[in-house]
């Protein structure tokens, strides 16, 4: 039908820019991952087309192959991963409580924890990596765990007190007064229901952990425990000399997946809302 | 019988409440209170390289900074950038949220285009920005060159040039902050209940007018929040001028945070770093509660 | 032809299998920067899981951070030869983790505030402001200076607090700071950079030739050295030898008119926005017709495009109005933490490495000269050795330079921490930035940054470190 055809073509004309500018930096690092160094340092090039010894996959292979990197990605998984656990474990509870039981009291604590997102943490990691030195952490990635679910919980009982606000009482009064106990609806019935904004928690507290720079570097210096982002500039930064091709093959790895995860669970988040408990 | 009275106590909302909250506040207490705490202590001591103790000097670090340029540059960008930024972010993201939300062909990857952003680590992306803006090597350079846009021998330096490079931090933290506020706005419109829609519907409310008196108003308050979340993200953060300009050139680009590191770390006054990194706090704090406020008075019940 | 990367000196040819494979790709010429890296690089793998000499644990152990060195074959000898001998010879596990230059002083606040960390810590500066964290370091000096004779006048200004009369840090090497230029394009033009006024001579035509001169003014270190230096040979100094500032001088006003002359005339806007990396990165693309910069840039250039690296010479640094004063580029610092573990294995690991230099000095291909010169005998007749060099023996010049040209940062009083907080805030670059841009005049801007500067010293004399 001409109506679907117009708003689809509407759709691209406003969308297609935003995606073109967004994106191109992604494309721009693959097209440097892909050079050689002779092609890369050459103003004479084009940078949009491949010279001699390009396209290349030696970045890659040095990536892979002469830094650790491959463990840095499998450490940035595994610290990411667990502080989404603790997170969900410690804040599925709060958020609730905050929502639902907790009335005047329980404002004010809500906007609390948001002030604490209002110190930077270039500071904070002084007096943390005395904490982390005194409980013989120092160096390990249980250091990143233990700390990180700091900045992560705040955050994540918000958006689940939001999304708890969202659900009608209803459902929860039901249940209970078909005999179960608060503990039980809570377990049975309403955690269920917020798969949505569980998912939501889940990605926003990943992107936060693989976002982190500062405590990464305060508080880790051997190489095989560095996540990503540590590593990168410790070993393709050296001096006065960057490895550009490398650098950048380095950051589009984990994007990539990254991003298709998060379109992924995109779905069934908006799914939960349009869906689900308010049928 | 006790068990049933544990049993009691637990249905109790006076006792299950803060029995559920308590970990998540013990938790941020001891790993952001306390060592927020001790940066307070330290703002009022002339503590240098990493010793967290010093001297008491009351509230010299902080009249000592305010009176020194290249902090109150540092504020004054701080507040600059960020409200530039996240104009930029609410616009974008509102209006792509809107296209976002419908089903049309070719979503999916739309949509895994404008998350890769959000996705990267800031401080890698930061990076491939730096190449991107490279003195020698931009790509935005070479493009402008070739479209004969700018001279050839001196084309414009994004970091180079103090104006050039505020917009070109601003343009990074934009950039990395869309795909975030995009989403959040997504969960707000998709939160709209059907049955609003219906009536709008039903009341012939459409096209610009359904925009304006429903999806707006109803947005508001996601949109805020998004908006606040935007400005702290932004306030507070490093790694984008640490990576970019350090600060430069001449210290045109200082942010608070960079400035707070660059005094308190890299120059070894721990204590003015400290003041330096509070002065934000109590401005964030204001701003916060103002927004929450707000966000919670447009509230459409 | 001799291998580049072979092992120098008394230790061991030892890592001889792994060298075949990186020869064979060193042939791939257009790759070849590649190999350098992936020397270096697999030295970070290699310490994690490198075989013990003998089946047995060590009875101690030494922790050491450092910098990852620009030259990738230096980090691959120290930790996986020259540590593991050491260690051998000591009954010590010698632990070697690396970090970027650029986050060196976080971690160290880091460690202080954590009284916790490593034994031995590396900077790439004189880290006064550190001077209450750290031991005093006379002992390993005097140790060194039985040896080989009294500490170079460099490493002693950068290293010893006279108001505390406490070495404050170890100073292993410093690198010293070549002008590189492009002897071609220079020949064109018919002059040599042997003098200020010749550069600023040059500059024009250069500059219209598409090849301006890159001295930077930037948030950077290298910024930071070459203005210094420019400074100095101008007669402008940011302190006098009793360490009191005295930054507002003719010698500054007429560096600050020079730089301005420069910039207008020979020099384009990328200065402003460079990293360390910029100016060998826009040398080694044939743009640049002079730097100030440590060897890194020819180094660079003869990996990665050796018909280019022949064309780049090396003088000391121009002369000005006051002579020839120069900066080394960096100094490596160590230091032991008052909280280290492991005080005696330390200070000893440090008399021995500067004791017997001659592997580190060949394995950094000369960037890292020796803080006691004795300590590496011979040092011109190996820069004249050097087999890559092209044209041959160009890089004997840096002898001259180490031992006449090269002084502290501060010279010629002390590197103290008032001198640190400004070099870490980059107040140098920013001046001259702001007086070439035409945003103060010079002498408004040596009278505003005299006054900076003057209540940072305050602040440390206040502290008694200045």
């Amino acid at each position: 039908m001409p109506l679907r055809r117009r708003d689809n073509l509407l759709t691209w004309l406003v969308v297609g820019p935003f995606a073109i500018v967004l994106a191109f930096p992604f494309y721009w690092m693959l097209q440097t991952s892909l050079k050689s160094e002779l092609d890369l340092y050459n103003t004479e090039n084009n940078p949009f087309g491949f010279g001699e010894g390009s396209p290349t996959l030696d970045n890659y292979r040095f990536l892979f192959g002469e830094t650790q990197y491959a463990h840095w990605l499998l450490n940035t998984v595994l610290v990411g991963l667990v502080v989404v656990a603790i997170t969900l474990a410690v804040s599925l509870p709060a958020g609730y409580a905050l929502a639902r039981l907790s009335g005047r009291w329980g404002q004010t604590l809500g906007v609390g924890l948001f002030l604490v997102y209002l110190v930077p943490p270039t500071l904070l990691f002084l007096p943390l990596s005395r904490v982390v030195a005194e409980v013989g952490l120092q160096d390990r990635l249980a250091a990143l765990i233990l700390v990180y679910p700091g900045f992560t919980i705040p955050f994540a009982t918000w958006l689940l007190m939001g999304f708890f606000k969202s659900i009608p009482r209803e459902l929860e009064d039901a249940a209970l007064v078909d005999g179960a106990s608060r503990l039980r609806t809570l377990t049975r019935i309403v955690f269920p229901i917020s798969l949505p904004g569980i998912l939501t928690v889940v990605i926003f507290t990943f992107s936060l952990c693989v976002n982190e720079f500062i405590y990464a570097i305060a508080f880790i210096t051997s190489s095989d425990s560095k996540v990503v982002s540590t590593g990168i500039y410790t070993e393709l930064i050296r001096g006065d000399v960057f490895f550009w091709g490398a650098l950048m093959a380095a950051t589009l790895i984990p994007a990539i997946p990254l991003a298709l995860l998060y379109n992924t669970f995109l779905d069934r988040f908006i799914a939960g809302f349009t869906g689900g408990a308010f049928r | 019988m006790p068990r049933r009275r544990r049993r009691d106590l637990l249905e109790e909302r006076r006792f299950l409440a803060p029995a559920l909250i308590a970990p998540a506040v013990l938790f941020v207490g001891l790993l952001v209170g306390a060592p927020l705490i001790l940066s307070v202590y330290l703002s009022l001591t002339n503590a240098t390289a990493g010793s967290l103790t010093g001297d008491f000097v009351g509230f010299d670090n902080y009249a000592s900074q305010w009176s020194d340029p290249n902090f109150r540059t540092a504020f004054k960008n701080t507040i600059v950038f960020t409200l530039a930024a996240n104009a930029i972010v609410v616009l974008g993201a509102s209006v792509l949220a809107h296209f976002l939300i419908r089903e049309f062909r070719g979503k999916w990857l739309m949509r895994f285009l404008v998350l890769l952003p959000w996705a990267a680590p800031v401080a890698l992306s930061t990076i491939g920005f730096l190449w991107i803006f490279d003195s020698l090597f931009s790509v935005v350079n070479w493009t402008l060159k070739e479209l004969s846009l700018v001279d050839q021998f001196n084309p414009p330096q994004w970091l180079g040039e103090p104006n050039k490079a505020l917009a070109a931090i601003t343009t990074v933290h934009a950039w990395r902050l869309l795909p975030f506020a995009t989403v959040i706005m997504i969960a707000g419109l998709a939160s709209i209940p059907k049955e609003v829609d219906d009536a709008a519907k039903v009341d012939g409310v459409t096209g610009l007018k359904k925009l304006w008196f429903v999806t707006l108003p109803l947005q508001l308050p996601i949109a805020t929040i998004a908006v606040l979340f935007g400005i702290v993200f932004t306030a507070t953060d490093m790694a984008v001028v640490y990576i970019l300009t350090r600060g430069g050139p001449f210290n045109s680009t200082q942010m608070l945070p960079m400035w707070a590191f660059q005094t308190g770390i890299q120059g070894g006054s721990l204590g003015e770093g400290a003041a330096v990194a509070l002065f934000l706090l109590p401005v964030l704090a204001i701003v916060t509660v103002l927004m929450l406020l707000f966000a919670r008075r447009v509230e459409v019940t | 032809m001799a291998d580049v990367y072979d092992v120098h000196g008394s230790i061991g040819e030892e890592v001889t299998g792994t060298r075949t494979t990186r020869r064979e790709l060193l042939r791939r010429g257009a790759v070849g920067s590649i190999v350098v890296v992936y020397g270096g690089a697999t030295a970070k793998s290699a310490v994690g899981g490198a075989p013990r000499f003998r089946n047995r644990e060590l009875k101690e152990t030494l922790r050491i951070i450092q910098w990852s060195h620009f030259v990738p074959a230096y980090d691959k000898w120290f930790d996986n030869v020259y540590v593991k001998r050491w260690g051998q010879a000591n009954d010590t596990e010698v632990i070697v983790d690396h970090i970027n230059v650029n986050d060196i002083p976080a971690r160290a606040a880091a460690e202080v505030a954590a009284q916790s960390g490593h034994d031995i810590f590396f900077f790439l500066a004189p880290p006064a402001a550190f001077e209450d964290q750290v031991i005093d370091h006379k002992e390993i000096v005097q140790a060194v200076t039985r040896k080989r004779g009294k500490i170079g006048n460099l490493a002693f200004r950068s290293t010893y607090n006279p108001r505390t009369k406490k070495y404050f840090a170890f100073s292993d090497n410093y690198v010293p700071d070549p002008a590189n230029y492009r002897a071609d394009l220079w020949g064109e033009v018919g002059i040599r950079p042997t003098s200020w006024d010749n550069i600023l001579r040059a500059a024009p035509k250069l500059k219209a030739m598409g090849h301006p001169v890159g001295i930077g003014m930037s948030n950077e270190i290298d910024s930071n050295m070459a203005l210094m230096a420019l400074m100095m040979c101008f007669g402008g100094f940011i302190q006098n030898d009793k360490n009191r500032v005295v930054l507002n001088s003719k010698g500054t006003r007429e560096a600050l008119k020079f730089a301005k002359a420069l910039f207008e005339q020979g020099m384009s806007n990328e200065i402003f926005a460079w990293t360390p990396a910029s100016n060998n990165q826009a040398m080694v693309a044939g743009r640049l017709s002079l730097a100030m910069n440590a060897i890194s840039i020819t180094r660079t250039a003869e990996l990665v495009n050796p018909e280019l690296a022949s064309k780049i010479e090396l003088l000391p640094i121009p002369a000005g109005p006051n002579g020839r004063v120069g900066l080394e580029h960096v100094m490596g610092c160590y230091v032991i933490w008052k909280f280290a573990k492991n005080k005696r294995l330390a200070k000893k690991f440090l008399v021995d490495l500067e004791t017997k230099y001659i592997g580190a000095f060949e394995n950094s291909k000369f960037y890292n000269f020796p803080s006691w010169p004795s300590s590496v005998p011979n040092i011109n007749r190996r820069l004249e050795r050097d087999p890559v060099a092209k044209p041959a023996g160009k890089y004997k010049v840096l002898g001259e330079i180490a031992e006449k040209y090269t002084k502290n940062v501060g010279y010629p009083g002390t590197s103290n921490a008032g001198i640190d907080e400004m070099f870490s805030k980059f107040l140098i670059p920013q001046m001259f930035a702001e007086v070439a841009q035409g945003k103060r005049t010079p002498d408004d801007a040596a009278r505003t940054y005299d006054r900076q500067i003057r209540e940072i010293f305050q602040k440390w004399r206040n502290l008694g470190k200045v």
